[in-house]
């Protein structure tokens, strides 16, 4: 009893003692017979392996050392620190521990507090922290199914259809009866390319009468090139892919296509998916990655960038690691981390520590666009630079011959010159300081280098003493080096600055604080921007300046020279304070500057600084590197030399440049900032600091090193004892040959998806997919080679009333194809399509007034022309902020996020835009033209041809008749209306082919690319 | 019901029109019915016309909304709240404990000084609303305003902010209210989208995002009206071509289309075929819509449909010219639209992102607005239409009371910074009471001193006027209930008449 009260005093008073009285009373705790049973039967239902929430775990010593989302819950020797005390005993009733049921007792209460200031131990032995574990199937790793028994064992094709049939069978439904050849080949062509057959592929299958057309049709669509622009589309929903930065500014992204070929030529050639998510995920980070490794890494720079003014760079680089961990998780995973960024996921078993473990990947990495030519435009800068570098090399023999002959007309030339007196003299300087905090450092030549931080606008002050008097100029040079952005001069991200106010003060050297300003009558500089000239500089005003912007070769050094209204000096000596203030923003300043005075008319100082000294020098004392500095120097000007000179610099200055073509890669940091968990979510709360680790409910995490890196969470996720990897990829190749997965959240295989129709299916295929070393295309051929996928689409009441959603597969299902597909069908059939494959994204007509939706007109659309406007839907410039309005009318994803599953939408827009736009009445009026001059020369003749064209297949009695009918009808309304006809028809021709016979075939052509059927796959 | 099954017959956002308005549409279900092959509950309406009537949670007082967004920000300071302190303190800095950890777009926080307004505000109404003389005529309206002045966000800049004020969060990919208010009332309107979007002046910042629909199907998307040429895009038939041929043309499709469905009983078909007919019957709507001929001279004046900016005002036109005109039709053409039944107009006009001479663009921009909204506001009225409809004006955040100081701007301190903490925005009819003004800031116009407003209360208390419940308002995507409240928001009841 009296251990009891004294415990219960503890309890009560702890918050007030000191821990050295408490440790005395706490011995007689036992966590094991006192503490731990409260844990169990009163906290762990919520604090434990199955659930976790707050991320905090009761169930073993992770509970002391780890705590929860928030961080630490105990702190050993001090209970009155520990936050699991304020809620036990309910400090603030709203927070109170347990939520439900009676609180704890006191006796309990003062136990635990007893526990902890004894130092909170937790014995080994009763230190049983499990794993995190889970019931739900997705998180166990697949096991090879035995393929169930099925009556109808003529039907099975392929262990696939044991499993479909078997669960038809059971629920008393039989499948459908095989499509007819025509709906198959129909199918496999949208299906594996995306365009529809034409009437030649159409007559080369139904002539193939082998056993095995069926397989060699499939062979030969997975080997078209356009099976990976087919496949490579799904792909890059998933990757957001877009050519633009998105938010206000949206920056176009000239290269992005570079990962775009990357994902169709990794399709076309089947890489294995494991190889296929490493590189995409690690491409960089491979031993001796190549170009191509490194821009599969473009994965995720689909990322969006804000470009926006004052925006916080931290925040939106948070933000970016936070959409890669989430796209991660949802495309290769199938888990909707994203909850757990804010807190310990509500359903699935993810804490909110383990979703920073995976942040910590992506926070130490970093963007790099590298330089990735794409095929031939090497080669043809190689060969274009050796024919370069040939003449370069003939022209400077030549004026290498004629360099004797040259030195011996020097002396003429040397006793001509009349130098100036004294040249620039560079100033040595005392101090620097930078008002920003950048820091300088002193290079050989006297220049100041301006390294480290780089403030957003900047004031240098530099001062020196010289001793000397008849200063008449200043001079400013403004220096480019390899260390600065683009070589600089400048600071800015393209080397440009912007000198506000120069200006200089004087003072005697005894007096060294009565500063007074020298007055500067004029400057000039060799190169300035139009409206921000180095008058600009001296002119008082802090609002305007000098810049040295243009768009060709502006990284170069810079001059500017700055006449004294007085001459300057002083023979005891002066201190000079120079100002160069630079407040324009957005780090404006000056990268490497030196500055210099001269006694001379600044107008006489025409030769460069080296050759001066050089000629300073008597012609005999002169060193060989003066000598030729000053003969480099004469060859310029000398009369006989001087064409070949120019010549040569002519040429020099077609120097072929090398490939422009760059990639969008990740990089790893090589200072990789601390990793932390946000509480809440918010960049600015930091929490604990969280090293890399991946949520323990799946495979173990094995890293190569300690410090783990994007190559252990590629190899982590394809691991073979990735529950989830396998599974959800060989479910979206499910999805995209039946219209919708075995799971049908693609997205989400976590505790609140939509379970399996056929859950051993899924698991066989994900266990074929490893078996087959995940080949996609192995899968595919698989797939579209089962007699459920062979089914026919129709549907029957029957079938509508028991199974509406068709989850049970008694038929194929029947979709409208995709955006980019609809374009595809519609410009193949009209023989407009041009089926290059891959290179940079065009811009297709667009309508006017669209382009002005974006932001301040930054969107510019200039219009691509023929062929290139009539390439397939996917290489559309995607314009985040002004996305392509057909492509968004048909449920193209905005490519914010990823997306693992279309809309398939049926609107009144929809209907619009096939009728009425300009793009497919174009295609309408081609394929007018092509029913005339292609197809026979009856009525019924040209409506069979073109029907086939379109469709496929023969139009049945019923259907010719009415299209007869409607082209009787239409003609004699054109006959009525030849104006109408005149504008509808491409050209007419009075003679053979009047315009209202022109317009009716125009106008069939129209309907038959709206019909439904068209627009769908069966 | 099952939340997939559900998700899919939403998504088929099939326009197969309701018995009403379908050319052909109640024969095709009839006829389904009369095969036994849907059920008569499997041929519920949600199957065949997402964008049909559905009741609310509760009786509503709103049935339209149109949102008049300024995008780029107005100055609250200049417009709704007004703060003589801030004349008094003109050119002096700000106590520090109000700028301590606090994060500016553009201004240089060290040498920021205060930006008193020269804006005369006097009493309007019977209720007393204190108001800038930049807006007289919405003034004329005070009685029927509910003016809120403690409205709050998160959102720092631009695109983020107009994102939060449409989706109720920042982060991209989420519906805009529109989009959840069709999503979840359907429309009224026969041969119209139930949510249109009309624009003036130059693009926004977030492009059409500000109209997505986001995860939910395109149906609940905002459709763009255009301001010159087709009011829809792609709603004229190519080359002219007359009526009677396009009719033609769609009767064979539509005939095809059926034959299409005898042989695969797949309703997409019976959608397509009602998609066809809506699109048939917009393409006559639609510029019967725009056609502002039987509009009286008295309501053509009332908006200054004709009203020309004045050279005057070239250098500060953000749009090119005909701004005034175009902002003024949108508000006729919105009232136009409630007519007929569009469930959600969008009126956007940008920029109003004023870093320098704000005196002057603000003035042009208020100049441009001000008529129009107020008459836009009493032609409801006089119609009897607005308390049914909840017509809404603001921008994605507010201004600061400093002025803007930023580095190597020609003109400093003529302008104001972004400021998230404490704005104004205004609602009239749809259930919100009017003579009202709501929440307070502190004697700088920095902090909510009183009644803060968040993004996500505002949006609770526009939905429960709709008669929807916010938390109810859901749909399952990736595994989660969203909702455009997010996980917070409070309905504001002294707000509601």
């Amino acid at each position: 009893m009296s251990q009891v009260i004294s415990r219960l005093v503890l309890g009560i008073l702890i918050p007030i003692l000191s821990t050295a009285s408490t440790a005395v009373e706490s011995a007689a705790v036992d966590f094991v017979r006192d503490v731990q049973p409260v844990f169990v039967e009163r906290c762990i239902d919520c604090h434990g392996p199955e659930t976790a929430k707050a991320g905090l775990r009761l169930d073993g010593s992770a509970a002391v050392t780890l705590g929860g989302d928030s961080g630490r819950v105990i702190v050993p020797h001090d209970s009155a620190a520990s936050e699991l005390m304020r809620r036990i005993r309910g400090d603030v009733p709203e927070d109170r521990m347990p939520p439900k049921g009676e609180p704890l007792s006191r006796e309990e209460i003062s136990a635990i507090a007893a526990w902890i200031d004894a130092g909170a131990v937790w014995p080994a032995e009763a230190d049983s922290t499990e794993g995190t574990v889970s019931d739900h199937w997705a998180f166990h790793e697949p096991e090879r199914p035995e393929l169930p028994a099925v009556e109808r064992k003529d039907w099975v094709r392929n262990p696939i259809d044991a499993f479909v049939l078997a669960r038809l069978e059971s629920e008393g439904l039989t499948p459908s009866p095989e499509a007819d050849p025509i709906t198959l080949l129909r199918r496999l062509h949208l299906d594996l390319t995306g365009l529809p057959p034409t009437p030649e592929e159409v007559e080369a299958f139904v002539d193939d009468t082998s056993p095995h057309a069926y397989e060699n049709l499939v062979n030969r669509l997975l080997a078209s090139p356009h099976f990976g622009e087919r496949w490579g589309r799904h792909w890059l929903d998933l990757a957001r892919y877009a050519d633009s930065d998105g938010y206000e500014k949206d920056t176009v992204r000239p290269y992005a296509y570079r990962y775009r070929d990357w994902v169709i030529d990794a399709l076309n050639r089947d890489m294995p998916y494991d190889q296929f998510v490493v590189e995409q995920l690690a491409g960089d980070v491979l031993p001796n990655a190549t170009v191509d490794q490194k821009v599969a890494t473009g994965f995720h720079r689909n990322t969006l960038t804000n470009r926006e003014g004052g925006i916080d760079p931290e925040e939106d680089r948070s933000k970016i690691a936070i959409d890669r961990v989430n796209t991660t998780a949802s495309v290769f995973l199938g888990l909707t981390m994203g909850c757990a960024q804010c807190h310990t996921h509500k359903y699935d078993p993810i804490t909110q520590r383990e979703y920073y473990g995976m942040y910590s990947f992506f926070n130490r990495t970093i963007e790099q666009d590298i330089p990735a030519p794409v095929a031939g435009e090497m080669e043809a800068y190689k060969q274009q630079k050796q024919r370069f570098d040939a003449e370069v090399a003939r022209l400077k023999n030549a004026i290498a011959e004629q360099r004797p002959a040259l030195e011996e007309r020097l002396p003429e030339w040397e006793a001509t010159l009349e130098l100036p007196e004294n040249g620039w003299q560079v100033l040595d300087a005392d101090s620097y300081v930078s008002a920003g905090g950048a820091t300088f450092t002193e290079l050989d030549d006297q220049s100041l280098l301006v390294e480290g931080f780089n403030p957003l606008t900047d004031q240098y002050t530099v001062v020196t003493r010289i001793q000397d008097i008849g200063i008449k100029a200043i001079r400013l040079e403004a220096l480019t080096h390899e260390d600065l952005t683009n070589s600089g001069p400048g600071r800015a991200h393209n080397g440009n600055l912007v000198l506000n106010e120069f200006k200089v003060y004087a003072a005697p050297i005894r007096e060294a604080h009565d500063k007074t300003p020298v007055k500067i009558a004029s400057a000039t500089a060799d190169f300035e921007e139009p409206e921000h000239t180095i008058d600009q500089s001296i002119d008082g005003d802090t609002n305007t300046g000098w810049a040295i912007y243009r768009e060709l070769n502006m990284n170069e050094d810079r001059t500017a020279t700055f006449v004294l209204e007085e001459e300057l000096g002083d023979p005891t000596g002066l201190v000079l304070t120079f100002e160069l203030d630079q407040r324009y923003g957005r780090q404006h300043t000056i990268g490497r500057f030196r500055l210099s005075v001269t006694k001379d008319d600044p107008g006489s100082l025409s030769l460069p600084d080296d050759v001066f000294a050089a000629l300073n020098v008597p012609a005999e004392a002169r060193t060989d590197e003066q000598k030729d500095v000053v003969l480099d120097y004469y060859a310029q000007i000398d009369p006989e030399m001087s064409g070949l000179m120019q010549t040569l610099a002519a040429v020099e200055n077609t120097a072929p440049q090398p490939p422009a073509t760059k990639a969008q890669t990740l990089a790893d940091n090589p200072e990789p900032p601390k990793n932390y968990l946000f509480i809440r979510g918010d960049f600015l709360q930091k929490g604990d600091e969280v090293p890399a680790h991946m949520p323990a409910v799946l495979n173990e995490f094995v890293p190569r090193t300690e410090d783990a890196d994007r190559l252990d969470l590629a190899e982590w996720i394809v691991d073979p004892a990735n529950p989830l990897t396998a599974r959800v990829q060989a479910n979206r190749v499910w999805q995209y040959l039946f219209g919708q997965g075995i799971v049908t959240t693609p997205e989400d295989f976590g505790t609140r998806c939509e379970p399996p129709t056929h859950p051993a299916l899924l698991d066989w295929l994900a266990t074929e997919y490893m078996a087959r070393g995940w080949s996609t295309k192995d899968m595919i051929r698989l797939i579209v080679t089962s007699a459920t996928y062979r089914q026919s689409s129709d549907s029957t009441p029957d079938l509508q009333e028991r199974d509406p959603m068709n989850r049970l597969l008694a038929r194929q299902n029947r979709f409208r194809v995709e955006a980019e597909i609809v374009r595809d069908a519609c410009l193949s059939v009209s023989g407009l399509l041009n089926r290059g494959v891959g290179g940079p994204s065009v811009r297709p007509p667009l309508p006017s007034g669209v382009a002005d939706l974006g932001y301040a007109n930054s969107v510019k659309w200039n219009e691509s022309s023929a062929p290139e406007k009539y390439r397939r839907g996917l290489y559309i410039l995607f314009q985040r902020t002004v996305p392509y309005p057909m492509l968004m009318n048909f449920d193209c994803p905005d490519s914010n996020t990823s997306v693992s599953r279309r809309e398939r939408s049926n609107t009144p827009l929809q209907a619009l835009n096939v009728l009425n736009s300009p793009v497919f009445f174009e295609a309408a009026q081609a394929l007018g033209t092509r029913i005339m001059t292609e197809g026979p020369a009856d009525d019924e003749g040209r409506i069979r041809w073109a029907f086939e064209t379109c469709l496929a297949r023969e139009p049945g009695d019923a259907e010719l008749a009415r299209l007869v009918t409607y082209v009787n009808d239409q003609r004699a309304l054109f006959e009525s209306r030849n104006e109408a006809a005149v504008r509808f028809a491409v050209d007419g021709d009075p003679e053979t082919n009047p315009e209202h016979e022109a317009a009716t075939w125009v106008a069939l052509a129209r309907v038959l690319i709206n019909l439904d059927e068209f627009l769908t796959r069966e | 019901m099952n939340p997939e099954v559900g998700r899919r017959l939403q998504s088929r956002r099939d326009f197969l029109t309701t018995a009403a308005s379908g050319v052909g549409g109640l024969a095709l279900a009839s006829m389904l019915r009369q095969d036994g092959y849907l059920a008569e509950a499997a041929v519920s309406d949600d199957v065949t016309n997402p964008l049909r009537p559905r009741p609310p949670h509760f009786e509503p007082r709103a049935k339209a909304c149109i949102f008049i967004f300024m995008a780029g920000a107005p100055s609250q300071i200049d417009l709704f709240d007004e703060k003589p302190v801030l004349l008094e303190q003109d050119g002096k800095p700000l106590p520090e404990s109000f700028t301590e950890n606090v994060r500016f777009a553009f201004i240089q926080k060290d040498t920021a000084v205060i930006k008193g307004s020269h804006r005369k505000f006097s009493n309007h109404g019977e209720c007393g609303m204190r108001l800038s003389e930049l807006l007289p005529h919405i003034g004329t309206c005070a009685d029927d305003l509910c003016l809120i002045r403690s409205m709050h966000t998160e959102a720092f800049n631009h695109h983020p902010g107009q994102t939060m004020m449409n989706t109720g969060v920042m982060t991209f990919g989420r519906p805009v209210m529109g989009s959840w208010l069709t999503y979840g009332l359907g429309s009224e309107s026969q041969d119209l989208p139930g949510y249109v979007v009309l624009t003036a002046g130059r693009g926004t910042s977030g492009g059409a995002s500000n109209w997505t629909s986001g995860f939910l199907p395109s149906t609940y998307e905002g459709v763009l009206f255009r301001n010159s040429g087709e009011p829809v895009l792609n709603l004229n038939s190519p080359a002219d071509l007359p009526h009677d041929c396009q009719r033609l043309g769609l009767d064979v499709v539509r005939d095809l289309n059926q034959m299409r469905y005898e042989q695969t009983y797949d309703p997409e078909i019976l959608s397509r075929i009602g998609s066809y007919e809506l699109a048939y019957r917009m393409q006559s709507a639609a510029p019967d819509l725009i056609d502002f001929s039987d509009e009286s001279e008295a309501t053509l004046a009332m908006y200054g449909v004709d009203r020309r900016e004045g050279e005057q005002w070239k250098s500060l036109r953000s749009g090119g010219p005909d701004e005034f005109q175009t902002f003024a039709a949108n508000c006729l053409l919105a009232r136009r639209m409630v007519e007929r039944g569009v469930r959600f107009i969008n009126i956007y006009h940008a920029t109003w992102d004023h870093h320098d001479n704000l005196d002057k663009r603000l003035e042009f921009n208020c100049k441009m607005c001000d008529q129009p909204v107020a008459a836009l506001i009493k032609d409801l009225k006089q119609r009897g239409l607005l308390d049914s409809t909840m017509v809404v004006w603001g921008g994605e955040f507010g201004r600061t009371p400093l002025g803007e100081n930023r580095a190597g701007f020609r003109e400093p301190n003529t302008g104001r910074d972004h400021h998230p903490y404490a704005f104004s925005m205004f609602a009239a009819g749809g259930g919100f009471k009017g003579g009202v003004t709501y929440g307070e800031t502190d004697e700088f116009g920095w902090n909510i001193a009183k009644d803060p407003v968040h993004i996500n209360d505002f949006h609770a208390t526009a939905l429960h006027l709709f008669g929807l419940d916010h938390e109810q308002l859901t749909y399952r995507y990736q595994g989660r209930d969203f909702r455009l409240t997010d996980v917070a928001g409070k309905v504001v009841t002294p707000l509601i008449a």
